[in-house]
């Protein structure tokens, strides 16, 4: 394997756009839920303040390895899936390793963050830890469903599972876009990317005033810094993925990011209006109508 | 050579003598009369010699010096030699048995025996009718004789009831004898044989008489109930002589008087064998006395004699053979058992829990159950196999399934039985002596079961290349069982390494898809056998087994032909179950193992019997060529084989086998023992590859793969045992590789080797680590466990491995079998089961998450505090095995190849294409070596950044935490474990209730009760039973002159 550096580099900025981007969107999220919520909200660079704030925190406690391993794994997984995800399309430095695997990779490749995560809180130890990662791993499975079966549906749509090769024959104009061309494998990619978000109603996981954040409840500190720079990552390249699958991908920054935004600010929306789930009812949910539009998605092909 | 004349005439003149004995000591005429039995079978045993040596010709003996008709005939040929032999060798050992009962008993009860043995020997010899009927009536007196002087009631009402019985019967037969003298002027049967009677108007009455008492002499179902009280109340010692003794003689009298009958008989008694065979078999399912269950399968095994009998015209030349083989092993069987029972001394089978004290009987015992049923090396496997085979050349189909299904019925009984005797409590069982004169003759029926089963294999052509080294070298384990383990330990596994080394390098070269098996098979087994040197003391009895299955395993691959396929595959159910049976609480986990077993393998060899109908060849190749009821045939071979891969119906024997078995047995039985199945599969696919019905087959096996990786893994989910939970995983799994091969394509197919290599690493990893976790904190239940990672630190990294790549998470070596099956199920268009087949995929990290969670997170037990890392002779194998998934994660290709290689020879499209690393599919991509390092090094990166980041963080114990405002009270309060998965079991736990459970237990219940219903004919009356006998005359008369 030649290590071409200059690639190296350009997939390093493009990480710090799509942090960055992140966290922005963080803000934004926040901004929204106080708008509605008749708050005035934070400023736009809190989520920067944040950061720094808990990477420079000095009094820190560890519950062993795994639980010191966790994050790693959690950050790991995001990043890593930021390796594996073309991100402008007609770029060849901005599509990061994504030669390397294709579709497959990046839908296995999303647990190995989170099954470190869940390792890395569960040695700390903490019932609510516990708590969330059984109900973010029932969510999860069901999730997946509609999801495999929209990706079954593109995948045979498009005859490869390559991503770049997906985005490559959405190209010339909005009416090859997935969206357009199979509308019900987008429907129910759409409705699980609901879940795989994690904003309410499927936000049982973390369930703030519950559970007090879940999984993450023992992190503190630079473990917290480096789980919030994975979110704002992981939000990202998810966003990306289903832009990549069903709205055409992006041939530049800018349009990266405002596909982007508006794809995970459907969830973002949707969870602003809805109350939240229990968890056999959100498990059951994506086994209704999701279910259905995937399945009508297949059919169809 | 000692004319056979003398055998009667020894005999009576013993019994005559022994009158003069009657002050004298009573150990002089015990000798005395053994010496005389000893004599008999002398005589008989030299003439079987002679006859089997063809030094000798048939031989027709007249007494008195006048030819027949006008004095009695006795004949001695090769037949009557061998039953002779049997009869006397059996008697011999029955007299050293009784030594006790014939010394208190007095010389009244040794002249009584040996007038039987007399009666029994003129019977077989006798070719004149009315003499057989004197000397059958000698034998029932004395036999009447023998169950009385037991001097219970029971034995008294029995001993009553038999004479009342055999009464009728003689006067029946007495009575046909007159009519047919009065037919054919002659009691020669070599000259009543000549006229036909049965044609002549009247004679054929007087033959149906004479046949139907000796038919009735035989027990037939349901006119037995009077036999059925014998066997129960009479002394074991004389059960013994009932059962193998006077029945063989029975049975061949009715061979002798069969061509008087003419082929109108045939059809009659088959009729009537074959419902004796089951219903005598279902009615011993209800039974929990066990000389009474002994008299049922006694009788059930006459059953199966007289069907044989019936089904002559289609046998042809193999009828004797087929006799023989079931007739021998049954003879030696029920005797040892009786005897066994005699030792035992315990009315109802639960007590027969005393037994494993002495070792030796259990060992015996199970020699002979095993031989009933018809396992092998023992001859009635041969003689089943035969008859199945033949049946199915002759289109008897029907025939063939109520054989095997008789046979089965038999088998549930037995092994229920043989379970209580292994492991039902014996604490409060009383103490049994144990005395020389019992055992020997036991042991040398069991002795000559081994023996006389071997020559029989040697008959076959198929089966004389069987290799029996291996199993000589399990007896000399055997032998060596006083050793302690470790010596054991290694004597195993260099016999394994020897036999890896003799064998492997040939499979390299010449058969890599035989090659990946025997790999798995025996390095697989050396692997296991390491963790066994944790195990302290002796283990008696493990090592024998695990090498019988391991021995059977390499026979299923070596396998070149039918019968040593199922030879192998037999010999491997046997070890397999004794393993599984070791377990504390697995007693009703083996017996519901051996069931699925042995119905698997009674339609596999039903399978293999419709395959090679009409193709003159047992050789594996006849599975490409079946062309009539392909459909059938291989749905029987394939469900039999989906009985050893735990498919959703067949699999409710797994959890509780795999998860009650030892720490090493587990790793055995399912990292290793369910590629069998898989084996098979693959074996049958590819012979039927070509025919048009597989087509349809495999569609239906790919949504049943599917389907039980939903199941499965939805079941582990729910799971507190943590071995239970790897047993659902385990069929889980096999979903996968079932569902892998029904797809039919190159890439399927890979997938499936994939799996099944990967399956076999880290599912051995996981046994071994659990059950090394498990022999170190004394219980199977995860809540009960908890933050062992600083402990077992060893165990925590073998499991986190284990379950990364049983999850399939790139970069170790279980997404190489996701990316396969994604990219397989997208170009099959099995859309929907490939969705199913993921969403499984997906659950399983429920159950992952659980298992090391729960055990090695979390909170930290109280009673834990103390306990040390898992044994190092659980780690190294772990490791070794962790070391070879790795290389297979890093160097994918290294193994993906030369597997490609192998199925490009039966799917020769649609393979990957290989660029060094990189692998490529009309649709996807993927690169693992380059994977791993880019995840490799990005983890390292990322990890130093932390570490440098957190540099100065301070240790805490896990209990060091705030939980809902205080600090908590105790680990167990605290430790989130039990049925963590509450809610998503409220949604979807529906999916696993247990109805296929139900659904089994609904099927056993049925059986059970009709079997209780129609057990209530056996009143215990004997004008009851004597009605019984006279309408069971006069059925089976219309039926014969239909």
């Amino acid at each position: 394997m030649n290590i071409d550096f200059n690639k190296l580099f350009f997939t390093f900025l493009g990480l710090m756009i799509v942090l960055n981007w992140g966290l922005l969107m963080s803000a934004l999220m926040r901004k929204i839920g106080a708008r509605v919520a008749k708050r005035y909200g934070i400023p736009w660079f809190q989520p920067w303040v944040d950061l720094v704030k808990n990477y420079a925190i000095r009094s820190q406690i560890t519950h062993g390895v795994m639980f010191y391993l966790g994050p790693v794994f959690r950050l790991s997984g995001g990043v890593g899936l930021f390796l594996f995800m073309p991100m402008v399309f007609g770029s060849d430095l901005w599509t990061n390793f994504s030669f390397k695997g294709d579709l497959i990779l990046i839908l296995y490749f999303q647990f190995f963050g989170m099954l470190g995560m869940a390792l890395g809180a569960g040695e700390g130890g903490q019932p609510h830890s516990f708590i969330g990662i059984s109900r973010g791993l029932s969510q999860f499975t069901t999730i997946e469903v509609p999801m495999t079966l929209a990706v079954i549906a593109i995948a045979v749509q498009y005859q490869t599972l390559s991503i770049s090769d997906i985005v490559a024959a959405q190209q010339g104009g909005i009416m090859n876009w997935t969206v357009f061309t199979n509308p019900f494998a987008t429907a129910a990619a759409m409705l699980s990317v609901l879940g795989a978000f994690g904003h309410s109603p499927f936000n049982l996981v973390k369930a703030p005033n519950e559970i007090p954040i879940g999984p993450p409840t023992e992190y503190h500190g630079t473990y917290l810094g480096v789980l919030r720079t994975n979110a704002a990552i992981l939000h990202v390249v998810e966003a990306v993925l289903f832009m990549n699958l069903f709205f055409g991908g992006a041939t530049t920054w800018i349009e990266l990011i405002v596909k982007s935004f508006l794809i995970y600010f459907w969830s973002v929306f949707v969870g602003m209006v809805f109350p939240r789930f229990r968890i056999e009812q959100s498990v059951a949910w994506f086994l209704k109508i999701p279910l259905i539009l995937g399945i009508i998605a297949i059919i169809l092909l | 050579m000692v004319g056979p004349i003398y055998i009667i005439a020894i005999a009576l003149g013993t019994a005559f003598s022994l009158g003069f004995f009657k002050k004298a000591n009573s150990n002089f005429s015990f000798a005395f009369m053994l010496f005389a039995m000893a004599f008999m079978t002398f005589i008989s045993g030299q003439w079987l010699y002679a006859f089997l040596t063809q030094q000798q010709e048939t031989i027709q003996i007249f007494t008195a010096g006048f030819k027949p008709p006008f004095s009695i005939s006795l004949q001695m040929g090769l037949h009557e030699s061998v039953f002779l032999s049997l009869i006397n060798i059996i008697g011999l050992l029955a007299a050293i048995y009784l030594y006790d009962q014939l010394k208190e008993k007095g010389v009244q009860m040794m002249m009584i025996f040996v007038l039987l043995f007399m009666g029994l020997n003129v019977v077989i010899m006798t070719r004149d009718i009315f003499n057989l009927f004197v000397f059958l009536e000698i034998a029932s007196i004395a036999t009447a004789g023998l169950i009385i002087l037991d001097k219970s009631i029971n034995a008294t009402s029995a001993g009553f009831k038999y004479i009342i019985a055999t009464g009728i019967i003689s006067g029946i037969l007495l009575i046909g004898i007159i009519a047919i003298y009065y037919f054919a002027g002659s009691l020669f049967i070599n000259d009543i044989i000549k006229l036909n009677l049965i044609y002549v108007k009247g004679g054929a009455v007087a033959v149906f008489l004479v046949l139907i008492a000796i038919i009735l002499e035989l027990k037939p179902f349901p006119a037995n109930g009077w036999a059925l009280d014998v066997y129960e109340a009479a002394h074991p010692g004389i059960g013994a002589v009932i059962s193998a003794a006077s029945a063989s003689a029975g049975i061949f009298v009715l061979a002798k008087i069969l061509p008087i009958v003419g082929d109108s008989g045939y059809y009659i008694i088959g009729l009537i064998g074959i419902i004796t065979f089951l219903g005598s078999n279902l009615l011993g399912l209800k039974q929990d006395r066990a000389n009474r269950l002994l008299g049922y399968s006694s009788i059930g095994q006459i059953g199966l004699l007289l069907t044989i009998i019936g089904l002559t015209p289609y046998l042809g030349d193999k009828t004797l053979f087929i006799a023989f083989g079931v007739l021998i092993s049954h003879a030696l069987a029920k005797a040892g058992l009786f005897w066994l029972a005699g030792i035992v001394n315990s009315e109802y089978i639960k007590g027969w829990a005393a037994i494993r004290r002495k070792p030796l009987l259990l060992v015996l015992m199970g020699t002979f159950i095993f031989a009933l049923v018809g396992f092998p090396p023992f001859p009635s496997f041969f003689a089943k196999w035969e008859l199945i085979m033949q049946l199915a050349n002759n289109d008897k189909i029907i025939w063939l399934a109520l054989i095997l299904i008789g046979s089965f019925i038999e088998g549930i009984y037995l092994f229920r039985w043989f379970g209580y005797a292994i492991k039902e409590k014996n604490e409060d069982l009383p103490e049994f002596p144990i005395k020389l004169n019992k055992v020997i003759p036991v042991s040398i029926v069991a002795a000559g079961l081994y023996l006389i089963g071997y020559y029989t294999g040697l008959a076959i052509p198929e089966a004389a290349i069987i290799n029996y080294i291996p199993l000589i070298f399990i007896v000399i384990i055997f032998a060596l069982d006083f050793l302690p383990a470790y010596v054991k330990n290694s004597i195993s596994i260099l016999g394994l390494a020897y036999y890896s080394y003799t064998i492997i390098p040939a499979y390299f070269e010449n058969d890599m898809l035989r090659f990946i098996f025997v790999v798995i098979f025996l390095i697989g087994g050396i692997l296991t056998f390491i963790a066994g040197y944790a195990y302290k003391g002796k283990r008696r009895g493990f090592y024998p087994v695990a090498l019988i299955m391991y021995v059977g395993l390499v026979q299923i691959i070596q396998a070149e032909n039918l019968l040593q396929f199922f030879f192998g595959w037999e010999l491997m159910t046997a070890g397999s179950y004794f393993l599984i049976i070791r377990g504390k609480k697995s007693m009703a986990h083996a017996l519901s193992y051996m069931l699925f077993s042995m119905g698997g393998a009674y339609l596999i060899l039903a399978g293999f019997a419709l395959a090679q109908q009409g193709q003159m060849s047992l050789s594996l190749d006849v599975l490409n060529s079946i062309s009539n009821n392909a459909f059938i045939i291989i749905s029987l071979l394939m469900i039999g084989f989906l009985t050893k891969t735990a498919t959703l119906g067949l699999h409710i024997w797994l959890p509780g086998a795999h998860g009650e078995a030892e720490s090493d047995v587990s790793p055995m039985v399912s990292a290793i023992l369910l590629k069998a199945g898989v084996f098979g599969l693959i074996i049958l696919l590819i012979s039927t590859i070509k025919n048009i019905e597989t087509v349809s087959i495999v569609y239906i096996l790919g949504w049943l793969g599917a389907i039980t990786a939903l199941i499965g893994n939805l079941g582990a989910a729910f799971q507190e045992d943590a071995k239970r939970l790897l047993a659902y995983s385990s069929i889980g799994q096999l979903g996968y590789i079932v569902f892998g091969l029904a797809m039919m394509t190159h890439l399927g197919w890979l997938t499936a080797f994939t799996y099944t290599i990967n399956h076999f690493m880290y599912k051995a990893i996981l046994f071994l680590t659990i059950g090394a976790v498990v022999l170190r904190v004394g219980t199977h239940n995860m809540y009960e466990m908890g933050g062992l990672i600083k402990k077992m630190p060893f165990a925590f990294i073998a499991v986190l491995i284990g379950i990364i790549a049983l999850s399939g998470v790139p970069p170790l070596s279980g997404f190489t079998g996701k990316w396969l099956l994604y990219n397989a199920v997208i170009l099959k268009g099995w859309y929907f089961q490939g969705a199913i087949a993921f969403f499984a995929g997906i659950i399983a990290f429920l159950y992952l998450f659980k298992l090391i969670s729960s055990i090695f997170l979390g909170q930290l037990k109280d009673n834990h505090r103390n306990v040390k890392e898992i044994s190092i002779w659980f780690i190294i194998p772990i490791y070794i095995l962790i070391i070879g998934l790795m290389i297979f994660a890093a160097k994918p290709e290294l193994i993906l190849q030369p597997m490609g290689d192998i199925v490009a020879q039966y799917f020769p499209d649609g393979g990957l294409n290989w660029d060094g690393g990189l692998a490529t599919t009309p649709i996807g991509n993927w690169h693992g070596t380059h994977i791993m390092i880019i995840v490799g090094v990005m983890f390292m990166l990322l990890l130093t950044w932390l570490v440098v980041l957190s540099r100065k963080a301070q240790k805490v114990k896990q209990f060091n935490i705030v939980y809902s405002g205080e600090r908590p009270f105790t680990p167990e309060t605290t430790h989130i474990s039990y049925n963590i998965f509450a809610g998503y079991n409220k949604a979807l736990g529906f999916l696993v209730m247990p109805w296929i459970t139900n659904f089994w237990n609904f099927m056993s219940d049925i059986i059970h009760d009709t079997a209780g219903f129609v057990r209530r004919i056996y009143s215990g009356n004997g004008q009851t039973y004597l009605a019984h006998i006279i309408i069971y005359i006069v059925v089976v008369y219309f039926v014969f002159f239909n």
